[in-house]
């Protein structure tokens, strides 16, 4: 090769560089691999917990209770839940930060001609930012809705906790009785399942496990089997509130 | 077999390129691409035209120097099959193919197809090799090691630095190509003693040189030497082990 090219490390001016100047996109890939798995097991924990609204009212109400006044005296009262609250909102911060990050550089180092004819395979890979800001409304609006009861996210009827009873049950079911709020949920959970699917796979490699060919295949079917089981485990309560199951 | 061609024709670096639609009425199911090329640029050049410029040497799929884009995919339909060894006989008579070179801001196109594939050079250069000096070769079984290991270092050493990887990559990542680099040094007795200090120089050059990947497993779809995708992960994995070595070279 005779002409002589600049490369796009040495050139003095011209687009930012890829991986110039702040955090080293490797230690960015293992941020986002850490929160998001803080988040896969956040939101594991989560469904698992919501399911409890099967058991009945007082049983669902007594568990949001729970995480109220959980390990009191040694915590104070919500002390597990702001421990939550602080720990995911670092999380979310670092991890919304990297991705931002990340794009960025891929985008200024792909160039101009974008990658095409890419299959369905990697449809969820491709849908990451998508899904993410989704699940970025959606966790605003779930926070409006169900913790504060804000107007007009939260239901007319939202009834805050107290300090002695938890109103989580009723709540719910005033929520997800306005159909838009369980259409946005669905929809935020099928995002959810699609973000978990890839999520888990650049979460295992970013942490430098060498996933085998073979592995990887099997790895990419657990990431979107994780996925679908919280996604459909969540979805089951506003179509059980829809459908009158849940009153 | 009669096929309609598009081509990227650029002059130089700094020039505007654009698709120049040719056809060549005489193509065989057997001609491979660089073959199909090579026809073309006799019809060129009999027309008094400039021929497409165009990267190939061996033509048998072990040098590495071939390499476009062939209808979106770099090298071509097949899967794993470097330029020069994707045929005609994969195409129908009357079909149409739009070449252009392989895609990426790494990749400064110099001609026509050629792109300048020396980021991937300045890589090795920052560490991608076992410093030893030459001498006697060691007694045979000096240094037992066991086969699957051996193979193992076998299959990440079969890169053949054509840059594919890049090219198929969404965000221009070196990922498949800087791993490869990286565990087959590490997988054998003679890379060990600077396997931290060859870390820190590849990894921070393919950060300067190429994007971050994110697990699109594009790559691993077009390596014509069949990188199995664990590759990817040995630059996460030995960024984060040379940054606990600390100062240390091994």
């Amino acid at each position: 090769m005779s002409t002589p090219v600049q490369s796009r490390s040495s050139k003095a001016s011209g687009p930012p560089k890829a991986g110039h100047g702040g955090l080293p996109s490797v230690y960015a890939k293992l941020i986002m691999a850490v929160t998001g798995a803080v988040f896969a097991i956040f939101v594991l924990v989560h469904m698992i917990g919501n399911l409890k609204i099967y058991q009945g009212e007082e049983a669902f109400n007594s568990y949001a209770h729970w995480l109220r006044v959980a390990f009191y005296p040694v915590l104070p009262y919500e002390g597990l839940l702001w421990i939550m609250r602080v720990v995911l909102l670092a999380c979310l911060v670092a991890h919304v930060y990297c991705a931002v990050l990340l794009r960025r550089r891929g985008a200024v180092a792909r160039g101009r001609w974008r990658r095409r004819g890419l299959g369905l395979d990697v449809f969820a890979a491709r849908t990451m930012m998508v899904t993410g800001v989704v699940l970025l409304l959606f966790i605003v609006f779930h926070i409006l809705d169900l913790t504060l009861g804000a107007a007009p996210a939260g239901p007319d009827e939202f009834q805050a906790a107290t300090h002695e009873v938890s109103h989580a049950y009723a709540n719910l079911v005033a929520s997800f009785g306005r159909w838009p709020v369980a259409l946005f949920y669905i929809v935020a959970m099928a995002c959810l399942a699609l973000h978990l699917a890839h999520g888990v796979v650049s979460a295992v490699v970013d942490l430098g496990v060498g996933v085998r060919p073979r592995v990887f295949s099997a790895l990419a079917a657990g990431g979107l089997l994780f996925g679908l089981i919280v996604a459909l485990g969540n979805i089951t309560i506003p179509v059980a509130v829809l459908t009158g199951v849940l009153q | 077999m009669k096929l309609t061609i598009e081509v990227w024709r650029q002059e130089n670096a700094e020039a505007e390129g654009r698709f120049v639609t040719y056809r060549v009425d005489d193509a065989a199911p057997e001609m491979s691409l660089p073959e199909l090329l090579d026809r073309l640029n006799d019809q060129l050049v009999s027309a008094g035209e400039e021929p497409i410029a165009f990267d190939t040497d061996c033509r048998e799929g072990i040098c590495g120097t071939c390499g476009i884009t062939v209808d979106d995919v770099p090298h071509g339909k097949v899967p794993n099959t470097p330029t020069c060894r994707q045929h005609l006989r994969s195409y129908d008579d009357g079909d149409h193919l739009k070449l252009e070179p392989f895609r990426s801001a790494s990749f400064p196109v110099i001609r026509d197809l050629m792109v300048d594939r020396s980021a991937l050079d300045r890589v090795i250069a920052s560490g991608g090799y076992v410093s030893v000096d030459a001498g006697t070769a060691p007694d045979a079984d000096t240094r037992q090691i066991p086969f699957q290991v051996a193979e193992a270092g076998l299959d990440f050493s079969a890169c053949i630095g054509c840059g594919a990887c890049v090219a198929a990559c969404p965000n221009g990542a070196s990922h498949l190509f800087s791993g490869a680099l990286l565990s087959h040094l590490t997988a054998l007795p003679q890379g060990r003693p600077e396997r931290a200090r060859r870390a820190r120089g590849v990894v921070s050059t393919t950060e300067e040189e190429f994007g971050p990947c994110s697990v699109y497993g594009e790559c691993v779809e077009v390596c014509p030497a069949g990188i199995p995708i664990s590759a990817i992960s040995a630059v996460n994995r030995e960024a984060a082990r040379a940054a606990v070595r600390r100062r240390r070279d091994d």
